[in-house]
């Protein structure tokens, strides 16, 4: 186990995975995720930022943003090519509540991070307000995460998952 | 932009250590010890730093918790100061002293050391007419989630804002883990560090996009 002082170590290609993962289960399950409680169902989809840098390195080789680059071709040829997810930017909703954010890096820093405005002033209102609203995007997140690491430690990963994302990288229908 | 308002960009940290007995006072009197002071006119280049509100980058007095402590999150920010001179300008400038030094006196060279003490007056003199580069990094502790967000992502930020942290309240930030997610699923991080990448890749060899390529 990690130092205490060091904390638990960072797995970029855990990150690079968890994106990909995301990215596949939104597309495939039209933006729905059921994440049972306490988090319960929310919606997850990939907004207008995705890129990719080479296994090897940690610089960003490719972006693709614009309207919906998650439909473009090139966005799945760079996973098709190799390359791993290294920003992704999604939009989340939870109940009425939406959110904007960039997950980046190994780390999965929330970059750009717009919260939905529950309350318009009061300068101690406001502030509750976005920490409240920060530490529920935490908490969704984590929930999405406990899915895919359940999935990634078991062989349905590799019995499900991993074919299912091959197929859909490549526009295959998975049935057939 | 930052934790106050607008988009946020955040590090998050989780703070390790125990809490002192009757925390707000001590860490009050804390963050004012800590406080950024300002640097008298002359200030060389080296840089200044210390804590100061959200609000208000000028103030730096946390006697009143209205200011900083909402609930149990603290708010606070980092400001660091640092001069910075035009390098060519400078160079060009002392080039000019330099020759002006040495035909006052009908000679060809400068000696080093009055060289030095040209460039040490120069400098010294630019220094009280520069204004500093401010940079000004806010950040958010919540004492009961023992956690703390940083609103950078920049690592020398981190690091100083760390160091910084733990020379005012004697607690480490630890930077915070994917894996610290699932820290409470029996099993499960050792499980996930035990994953190597996925043996069946996405890309490259395994993967056909056209009849082309294999």
């Amino acid at each position: 186990m990690a130092d205490e002082a060091e904390g638990l170590p960072v797995l970029p290609h855990i990150a690079g995975e968890f994106y990909a993962w995301l990215w596949w289960s939104s597309e495939t399950n039209g933006a729905h995720f059921e994440l049972g409680e306490p988090v319960g169902s929310v919606e997850l989809w990939v907004d207008e930022r995705l890129a990719f840098r080479n296994p090897d390195d940690t610089k960003v080789t490719a972006v693709m943003t614009g309207d919906n680059p998650a439909a473009t071709l090139e966005a799945k040829a760079a996973l098709a090519g190799g390359k791993v997810l290294q920003e992704l930017r999604v939009g989340l909703r939870r109940d009425d509540r939406e959110f904007l954010f960039t997950l980046k890096g190994p780390s999965m820093h929330l970059q750009a991070l717009k919260l939905p405005q529950v309350v318009d002033e009061g300068g101690e209102e406001v502030l509750f307000e976005r920490m409240h609203l920060y530490e529920e995007v935490v908490f969704v997140l984590g929930g999405l995460f406990a899915s895919f690491s359940e999935l990634r430690t078991t062989s349905r990963w590799v019995d499900e998952v991993l074919p299912g994302l091959h197929d859909w990288v490549l526009g295959e229908d998975s049935e057939s | 932009m930052g934790i106050v308002g607008g988009a946020m960009t955040i590090a998050r940290f989780r703070v390790e250590g125990d809490l002192v007995e009757g925390w707000r006072d001590i860490y009050r009197d804390r963050l004012q010890e800590h406080a950024f002071r300002d640097p008298p006119v002359e200030m060389g280049t080296e840089e200044v730093e210390g804590w100061v509100e959200v609000h208000n980058l000028l103030d730096a007095e946390f006697d009143d918790f209205n200011k900083w402590l909402y609930n149990n999150v603290a708010l606070f920010a980092l400001r660091v100061d640092k001069k910075r001179l035009p390098a060519k300008l400078f160079k060009a400038t002392l080039e000019k002293k330099c020759q002006a030094w040495a035909a006052e006196r009908g000679i060809e060279r400068v000696p080093a050391a009055v060289r030095s003490e040209l460039k040490d007056e120069l400098e010294q003199e630019w220094l009280k007419r520069t204004l500093p580069a401010v940079s000004v990094t806010e950040a958010a502790w919540s004492v009961d989630g023992r956690y703390c967000i940083l609103h950078s992502l920049s690592e020398g930020m981190a690091d100083r804002f760390r160091k910084r942290f733990f020379r005012t309240f004697g607690l480490t930030l630890v930077p915070w883990s994917p894996l610290d997610f699932v820290s409470d699923k029996a099993g499960r991080v050792d499980s996930l560090l035990s994953c190597a990448p996925s043996p069946v890749r996405l890309g490259g060899a395994e993967v056909r996009l056209s009849q082309g390529r294999s």
